[in-house]
């Protein structure tokens, strides 16, 4: 009996006339802003109310087309093309250029996912099939390499640090000693007096 | 480029479209104009509106309110059918039953 009383409630909001606040209290809507019968209304069955919907979305009659009537809340909207801004031409003038829109336009139920921002439907360069074969043919390659590096290693070969620091050392001794013989050797060639 | 298969939800290049070389019926021109008299008189509408020396308020789009108000007012037209019940399950009820299952019995 709650179930059946909140639901008629829910559906008298959603039927009202109003909005928000002014729904609950007074059913009524404010008379400034559009009237009822330019606003979105239910599914057309009659062809005059597809003809009167059509003219109200500013649209002709054999292009107007809504979304089918399943209940998913569409009502009359109309079902446009799902074609992103970005193919719009760009060098035309439109009357809002950022949008590509132009003003009365029917904007499409999913006008802010297509924006240019956003999702963009325009053709791709290179057709679908090369896409896929040089995507997932790179990734395959790099996954295989590395399977195939995972199963053989290879290291860079290294001596033993013991033997590679006696190595290191007498080959600074080496150089040391040659330093000096050659800086005495020019000393003495030089003919100082230092000596 | 004659085996250009397009990306799915995507459009083919206009140079490969073939409603660029196949729809030039009398009928099809007939409807372009009739498509570009409507726009011409939004445009004008929209023009006059602009151009207006004593406008001093923001020009409304109706399109625009008619958009906003549909995307706002979906169920003044919904109807529970098969698939919004369970897309309604799916997505409100599910979600809470799992979530909670999920948080009780998965412990660090």
């Amino acid at each position: 009996m709650a179930g059946v009383g909140f639901r008629r409630w829910a559906q008298a909001l959603s039927k009202g006339k109003g909005s928000g606040i002014s729904a609950l209290l007074s059913g009524c809507r404010a008379a400034s802003g559009l009237s009822k019968d330019s606003l979105p209304g239910p599914y057309p069955k009659t062809p005059e109310e597809r003809a009167a919907a059509a003219k109200k979305y500013n649209m002709r009659v054999e292009d107007y087309e809504p979304y089918p009537d399943n209940g998913e809340g569409f009502g009359d909207y109309p079902k446009l093309p799902d074609r992103s801004q970005q193919e719009r031409d760009p060098w035309y003038q439109w009357d809002h250029p950022d949008l590509r829109r132009n003003w009365g336009e029917p904007m499409h139920w999913d006008f802010d996912m297509y924006i240019r921002n956003r999702v963009d439907t325009s053709p791709s360069p290179v057709s679908w099939s090369t896409m896929c074969k040089q995507l997932f043919g790179f990734i395959g390659f790099m996954l295989f390499m590395f399977y195939v590096g995972e199963k053989f290693p290879a290291y860079q070969p290294v001596v033993s640090t013991h033997l590679n620091a006696r190595i290191l050392f007498s080959l600074f001794f080496c150089w040391c000693f040659f330093l000096t013989v050659t800086i005495f050797s020019s000393f003495k060639m030089a003919g100082s007096s230092f000596f | 480029m004659a085996d250009y298969r397009e990306a799915p939800l995507a459009t083919r290049p206009k140079t490969l479209d073939p409603n660029e070389y196949f729809n030039l019926s009398p009928e099809q021109r007939r409807a372009e104009e009739a498509r570009g008299a409507l726009r011409a008189n939004l445009k004008r509408q929209y023009q006059l509106q602009l151009n207006n020396p004593h406008r001093k308020e923001l020009i409304e789009d109706p399109a625009l309110t008619r958009w906003v108000y549909a995307r706002g007012n979906p169920y003044a037209h919904f109807r529970p059918t098969n698939k919004t019940s369970l897309l309604g399950a799916m997505f409100g009820v599910v979600p809470l039953f799992a979530l909670y299952y999920i948080f009780k019995t998965d412990r660090v």
